[in-house]
């Protein structure tokens, strides 16, 4: 008996695993490189050490329960070093996760959000397009992050300043205060409290940020936010005394 | 005639560790082997590494067989057949045959220590074109192979780059009558998964499972160093063909885990088989009239808390003859059968 027609996808890939990719045309050797880029991380080896499909990653997943997402998917890809599965994951899955760390209660001390920390890193920083996509919204927060040290409070969201925050901002913004209370934590926090940070602690992120690749990140991806706060930046520094 | 001797049958591990304690103890022992020289499945079968430990298999088992043949209160009888037994306990007669010429022994208390043979995966139901395609093998062949020193695909010598390993053939299957966990096939795939990468450090690896069953030691010994360090890839999923492709093996299956199905290449392929019954506990079961369960492995008659004890007085059985057992637990109760076979001889009040 011989195989006639097997269905392409489920070829044997080169070096690879036993997955077919969703993202046939990309070459398998782009892959490969950002997957290398990934293992190559100082934090790889504390974050991966083997997978037997206990499962409880996923029950322990607020995301796993809202959206078709799996960390125990991502635990076994990085395991099986699976090239094509992993790709296909940094270009879709890791954006589902909301980097909470309820999986780090794993047996066998793998850190699936930590991975996923390292899938998209490597994702950003090369520039992946479905990476700018999933971050297109974060706009806004990156920059007011950044240029302000402190992020959005509640009390700022209002219908017409937030548009693209999509259709339901205006009932968030009517409600507001309902909303708030039936949150089980304290989050009341608004414009008039805690919310003001100093030049010096905001310069001092600013630096961080500068130093650990992070506004490389940025530019990789959104060009424009990272001319941005580039300029607003440097002219803080500029006022502060420091030389640009 | 009432007697102190003990004979044990079958000189494996088990029958050869039932042995020594039994001599220890201070009972002559006579050791039957039909084979012409002892040492059981490890030596008969070419077992390179011992499993969970990775000790030489031929230096483990030469050490037990020096330990019995130095042993002048035990008379080893190799190439020998037990034909016969009369009598009860205390005072059996143990009919044997060799070389055509045969002879009765007299025995207190007999061990039988038969064990198993190796699911032969192309009995009854061809499974995955064992006879038919010379790459894919056994993890009796594989242990040949890995012991010879060198790992290659058989129909070209060359070195592979792509190994499988498929779980429970022939254990855990109601359509073949096995529907026992073999309990070591996970445990020595893992080891030869180990030495495979070890011996062929760019060949990928991967072991399809429906559970790993990996208890005590071997979950922190074997398993999780054969995916930790040594890379190898475990896929929850059982292959359900495979067909020859290229030069190649096509492994089709479900990956489970990422709900697809999966079509793969390989270049060798091992089945994992598991334990059947050995001819010797067939036959010998037959001969002392020991009651076998629905698998033919014989029945002890106290279930857990007795493993050893048969439902023949004056006759005990242990290792794998009883049913699937790894070395810890053949040796274990290889020693329980030794000291209640010397116990049942001195309440008989016969000397020892």
């Amino acid at each position: 008996m011989t195989v006639t027609s097997p269905p392409s996808q489920f070829t044997a890939l080169p070096g690879g695993g036993i997955a077919h990719g969703s993202y046939a045309d990309v070459p398998y050797e782009d892959k490969l490189a950002l997957w290398e880029e990934v293992k190559a991380d100082a934090r790889f080896p504390d974050y991966m050490y083997g997978c037997y499909e206990c499962g409880i990653c996923v029950a322990a997943c607020p995301s796993a329960r809202f959206y078709d997402f799996s960390p125990r998917k991502i635990a076994q890809a990085a395991a099986r070093e699976d090239v094509e599965l992993v790709f296909e994951q940094m270009n879709d899955d890791v954006w589902n996760c909301s980097q909470c760390f309820s999986c780090n209660r794993c047996p066998r001390q793998n850190s699936p959000g930590g991975l996923i920390t390292l899938l998209r890193e490597v994702a950003v920083r090369n520039g992946l397009t479905t990476a700018k996509d999933a971050l297109e919204g974060y706009g806004r927060v990156v920059y007011k992050i950044m240029t302000t040290g402190t992020q959005i409070s509640p009390d700022m969201l209002q219908p017409d300043a937030f548009p693209d925050w999509g259709p339901d901002v205006e009932k968030t913004s009517d409600n507001l205060e309902l909303w708030r209370r039936a949150l089980p934590p304290e989050t009341l926090h608004t414009t008039e409290m805690s919310w003001q940070v100093s030049d010096e602690t905001l310069i001092e992120l600013y630096l961080i940020w500068l130093h650990s690749d992070v506004m490389d990140m940025i530019e990789q991806a959104d060009e424009g936010l990272h001319m941005i706060i580039l300029d607003v930046m440097e002219e803080t520094l500029e006022d502060a005394g420091y030389e640009v | 005639m009432p007697s102190n001797r003990v004979v044990v049958i079958g000189a494996g591990p088990t029958g050869l560790e039932a042995a020594r304690l039994a001599a220890e103890l201070g009972s002559p022992v006579t050791l039957i082997e039909k084979k012409d020289v002892p040492g059981g499945m490890p030596i008969h079968a070419d077992y390179a590494a011992l499993t969970h430990h990775f000790r030489d298999a031929s230096e483990a088992m030469a050490e037990m067989i020096d330990a019995v043949t130095s042993n002048d209160l035990i008379d080893i009888r190799t190439g020998t057949e037990v034909t016969a037994v009369d009598g009860e306990a205390g005072a059996f007669t143990v009919g044997l045959a060799a070389n055509g010429s045969s002879e009765s022994v007299d025995a207190g208390a007999i061990i039988l220590a038969t064990g198993f043979q190796h699911f032969d995966p192309g009995r009854e139901t061809q499974q995955y074109q064992y006879y038919e395609l010379p790459d894919v093998v056994t993890i009796a062949d594989a242990e040949k192979m890995i012991k010879s020193g060198s790992f290659v695909t058989p129909s070209t010598g060359k070195t592979p780059e792509r190994v499988a390993f498929i779980q429970c053939v022939g254990s855990r299957d109601r359509q073949i009558g096995n529907e026992y966990c073999s309990k070591v096939c996970c445990g020595i795939s893992s080891k030869q998964a180990i030495e495979i990468r070890q011996m062929v450090p760019d060949a990928r690896v991967f072991i399809f499972y429906i559970d790993m069953r990996m208890y005590g030691y071997w979950e922190n010994e074997i398993y999780w160093p054969a995916q930790e360090e040594h890379k190898v890839n475990y896929i929850k999923g059982i292959i359900t063909e495979i067909l020859p492709k290229g030069g190649r093996l096509v492994v089709r299956g479900e990956d489970t885990t990422m709900g697809r199905p999966m079509e793969v290449e390989m270049d060798v392929v091992i089945l994992a088989v598991g334990m059947e019954p050995s001819e010797g506990t067939t036959a010998m079961s037959g001969i002392l009239n020991l009651p076998t369960n629905k698998y033919g492995f014989v029945e002890t008659a106290h279930d857990i808390l007795d493993t050893v004890t048969t439902t023949v007085p004056g006759i005990f059985a242990a290792g794998a003859a009883v049913g699937p057992a790894d070395l810890d637990d053949s040796i274990a109760s290889a020693g329980a059968a030794a000291a209640k076979a010397v116990s049942l001889i001195r309440s008989a009040g016969v000397p020892v």
